[in-house]
């Protein structure tokens, strides 16, 4: 079947079988930063947006995206989390990093100005094996402080 | 921007070749048993392979050390044990495939943990005697005939356990450790392809080297038949070494006349290989004023089903256990112990983990015995520069003393000991082993052709640095190139906190022959040529003579780092490591009183580095190791039944994430003009260990790891508090 949606700010057609995850369907598609890891909605390494929310694309039948916005980290353009996460080396093997940018982003447009424990709890649901996590929290809270100075 | 933060990466599950099939693995359901039958109800469709045992008779069984891995086993070892595989168009055929697949077998009598395999009539895993004896097995196995002990590693200094009669106290205790996963968040994925009686094999692997001789070993190849190709890898921590699924995924290739790429599921890396879960009886003996006079300890690693690294596991937690002290007698048999259980391997922390939570226990028991301050303790039997280890080495460039002064006031030991433990240890490197490097010039680039895995620790941005530093060039003209056996210069492996130690040396003398190289093409003495800040060349005071890089031809350097050693694995007399990975941590713990749980409040470690070549890259890895010691401190432990793994998935096997991580101190101690020293590992295994001798100032002392809120409600109990 195929599935109307808009990835990146562009309409297109996901082809998908029925029972197929909106996963599969995105890297098909080109998503490559779209990764499986648990594949039991665990890890947060397969997180998109979807109509601004962040879910497991592991999870998420590709059928149940139909017509909603998704969002990858292949369409971020002058983004101030990813370039907060590149300026600070949020990463080290940078397999969880499109799930961790897209959650924080998230975060960001509902709190713009967290708190590192804020950060921690919105950001809970992605592991980093590699534990860089204190990184990330410092990552995030300066993208909001960059944020707030451009305003 | 890094590619890691577009997304646009590419990691070896992304490789992709025209007509490729997709593989799935068909895994034993019994511990031990030989396989009687294997088909596919209906038939093999069109386009689709199934292999068994059968289709790989002709493959050579491999394995690191000890030859005893078949491609496909036709007695089954373990549960999960690869015993057919099927290839198909598509993923998900390939699934439903693997899954219909009908398999009947005969149950062998089984040993699914050390007890069992330990038994005076336990069943038999392997014949170890066997085993050691065929052709490529390591040459120092000292297998025990008729027993699943495919290798002791043994160590006598002074009069070993004799040396106890010069003991005032003597202390002794038992541990256990359970076994853990590695969890990389990218599951091991690979291609493989046939072409012109070559294998080509995409993977990513920590060791590239190793994994073509045992392919060449599996399928009777030379070397020079074999190409490996490492793209980078989603993490790795010991999980992704020597052969793991890439044989696999070869003999599919073989048989289908075509790619086949393999990716496993998430359960299926408990599968593929673990942590050696561990016992260890530690005796420690010293005279009333607190000199460590003896120590003796007997160690059992289960090394599962095919023993992988496990001798040399076993080897490396043999002197791990003696600590980072000074001793008059040592006495230590460490055994390798095959049981029907997932092979057990390298892991981050390789065998310091398991041996520091013994052997730093012991030692805040004697302090408790002798009521002297575990700090003191500690500091007063601490190797020195100039020191003799137990193996008979030389100590140089040796800090422990420092790190354990720092951590102890992080965690101001002096105001509070409440709940407060400390751990020293010291870690080794690869010895011996060797690394090359080649620096290649061409069209105004600088690449560096270098075997050293990108595993997130960095690699790609440190490998160029060093070879810019050696250069004197600018770094943004150099990069790394990808790994490809074919045209990368031989490194032992990307292993044991090794690499940025060993390609310094190698791009060193790379550098150095290249800059002889630019100076025969610019008639010019090696030293009086100058990079310019705009990618060019000169002759130092003669600007006239600059030329663009770009303008020249394509040069290149080649040097190599060697360093020589090894023990002996009689006496484990020799050289351990031809440097030291050095720490300290010191954890304070709460304990809910009604729930048992431990939480960690504070906690500082600290790590020798030598000289750093990168602060924030440096700084992340033992970040990372801490926030890993937290997890195996705690929680992480593979759950069998059985021997079947029960917990094989990230919801039931817990890993730390965010809100598990506490605020710490991990510093890195360096001093300019020392040597590059190895730290991607150092601060794991202080956690447990710490966290451990924190439990003990409690009187809530612990003897099995991961740390289980019941056992400590169990401590509680018995301690009437």
């Amino acid at each position: 079947m195929s599935i109307e949606v808009t990835l990146n700010g562009r309409p297109c057609e996901l082809a998908a079988a029925s029972d197929e995850m909106l996963l599969d369907v995105l890297r098909r598609a080109g998503a490559r930063s779209v990764r499986l890891s648990c594949g039991v909605g665990a890890c947060g390494a397969c997180t998109v947006l979807l109509d601004g929310e962040p879910v497991s694309s592991c999870l998420l039948l590709a059928e149940l995206a139909r017509g909603c916005a998704i969002e990858t980290v292949e369409g971020l353009v002058d983004d101030v989390v990813q370039r907060s996460f590149d300026e600070l080396v949020a990463f080290q093997c940078g397999f969880c990093t499109p799930g961790m940018i897209l959650t924080a982003r998230h975060l960001l447009a509902e709190n713009p100005s967290p708190t590192r424990a804020q950060v921690r709890e919105h950001l809970n649901g992605n592991i980093c094996r590699c534990g860089c996590y204190p990184r990330i929290e410092d990552a995030v809270l300066h993208a909001a402080r960059t944020s707030e100075e451009r305003r | 921007m890094n590619e890691r933060v577009t997304g646009a990466i590419r990691y070896s599950q992304d490789v992709e070749r025209p007509n490729m099939l997709h593989a799935k693995i068909v895994r034993s359901l019994a511990a031990h048993a030989q396989i009687t039958r294997i088909e596919l109800p209906g038939g093999i469709p069109e386009g689709c392979v199934l292999i068994t045992a059968a289709d790989v008779a002709d493959c050579r069984p491999y394995g690191c050390l000890v030859p005893d891995t078949p491609v496909l086993a036709e007695t089954a070892r373990y549960v999960g044990d690869p015993i057919a595989a099927v290839a198909a168009p598509d993923p998900r055929l390939a699934e439903r495939l693997a899954r219909a697949v009908a398999v009947e077998w005969s149950d062998l009598p089984a040993a699914t943990d050390l007890e069992a395999a330990l038994a005076a009539d336990a069943p038999v895993v392997h014949d170890v005697c066997e085993v050691a004896s065929r052709r490529g097995a390591w040459s120092g196995m000292r297998p025990i005939d008729g027993t699943n002990v495919s290798h002791r590693s043994r160590l006598i200094h002074g009069r070993g356990e004799a040396g106890f009669d010069e003991a005032d106290v003597v202390v002794e205790g038992e541990w256990t450790t359970a076994s853990a996963q590695h969890a990389p968040m990218e599951p091991h994925a690979c291609l493989a392809e046939w072409a012109g009686g070559r294998l080509t094999v995409w993977t990513g692997t920590q060791t590239p080297f190793n994994l073509r001789r045992e392919l060449a070993t599996a399928f009777g190849l030379a070397e020079a038949d074999v190409r490996v190709i490492a793209p980078p890898m989603g993490g790795s921590f010991g999980a992704k070494t020597f052969t793991r699924i890439e044989a696999i995924a070869a003999a599919l290739a073989r048989a289908a006349q075509r790619p086949v790429k393999l990716v496993l599921a998430r359960d299926e890396l408990f599968l593929t290989l673990n942590r050696h879960p561990t016992r260890s009886r530690v005796r420690l003996g010293a005279t009333r004023d607190g000199r460590f006079v003896a120590r003796r300890v007997w160690s059992w690693w289960d090394t599962g089903a095919y023993a992988d690294t496990g001798p040399n596991v076993a080897a490396k937690g043999a002197w791990a256990a003696v600590g980072p002290y000074r001793f008059d007698h040592v006495e230590i048999d460490a055994d390798c112990v095959y049981t029907n259980r997932p092979s057990n391997g390298a892991f981050r922390g390789y065998a310091a983990t398991q041996a520091a939570w013994a052997s730093e226990q012991c030692v805040d028991m004697l302090a408790e015995r002798l009521a002297i301050d575990p700090l003191e303790l500690r500091l007063q039997n601490v190797l020195r520069d100039g020191d003799r280890f137990a193996t008979g080495e030389l100590m140089h460039d040796f800090h422990v003393a420092e790190c354990l002064e720092a951590v102890a006031r992080e965690i101001e030991w002096d105001r509070s000991r409440a709940g407060v433990g400390l751990c020293a240890l010291m870690k080794g490197m690869q010895t011996p082993s060797r690394a090359g490097a080649r620096i290649e010039l061409a069209d105004g680039r600088l690449t560096v052709h270098a075997a050293t895995a990108e595993i997130g620790q960095g690699p790609t941005t440190v490998l160029p640095k060093l070879a810019a530093e050696a250069l004197g060039a600018d770094p943004r003209l150099v990069t790394l190139a990808e790994i490809d056996t074919d045209v990368t210069p031989f490194d032992t492996r990307t292993t044991s906190s090794r690499s940025t130690h060993m390609m310094a040396g190698a791009l060193g003398e790379a550098a150095e022959a290249l800059r002889r190289a630019l100076a025969d093409e610019l008639e010019a003495a090696p030293g009086d040529l100058r990079f310019t800040a705009d990618g060019g060349i000169e002759i130092v005071g003669t600007p006239a003579s600059r030329r663009p890089l770009a303008s020249l031809p394509a040069l290149s350097g080649e040097g190599e780092h060697v360093i020589e050693g090894g023990l002996d694995p009689d006496s484990g007399q020799g050289i351990a490591s031809a440097h030291w990975h050095q720490g300290a941590g010191a954890v304070r713990v709460a304990v809910d009183r009604e729930t048992g749980v431990v939480e960690i409040v504070g906690l500082a470690a600290a790590v020798y580095a030598g000289r750093v070549v990168d602060a924030s890259r440096a700084a992340l890895q033992n970040d990372g190791s801490v926030v890993m010691g937290i997890g195996s401190a705690l929680y992480e432990s593979i759950e069998f039944s059985d021997g079947q793994v029960t917990n094989a998935n990230m919801g039931d096997y817990q890993v730390p994430a965010f809100r598990d991580v506490p605020a710490f101190a991990a510093t890195l101690h360096e001093l300019p003009g020392a040597e590059i020293h190895g730290l991607g590992e150092t601060a794991l295994p202080l956690v447990p260990a710490a966290t451990g001798n924190a439990l003990r100032a409690l009187g809530l002392a612990q003897s099995h790891l991961p740390i289980h809120p019941e056992r400590v409600l169990d401590a509680l109990d018995r301690s009437g508090a």
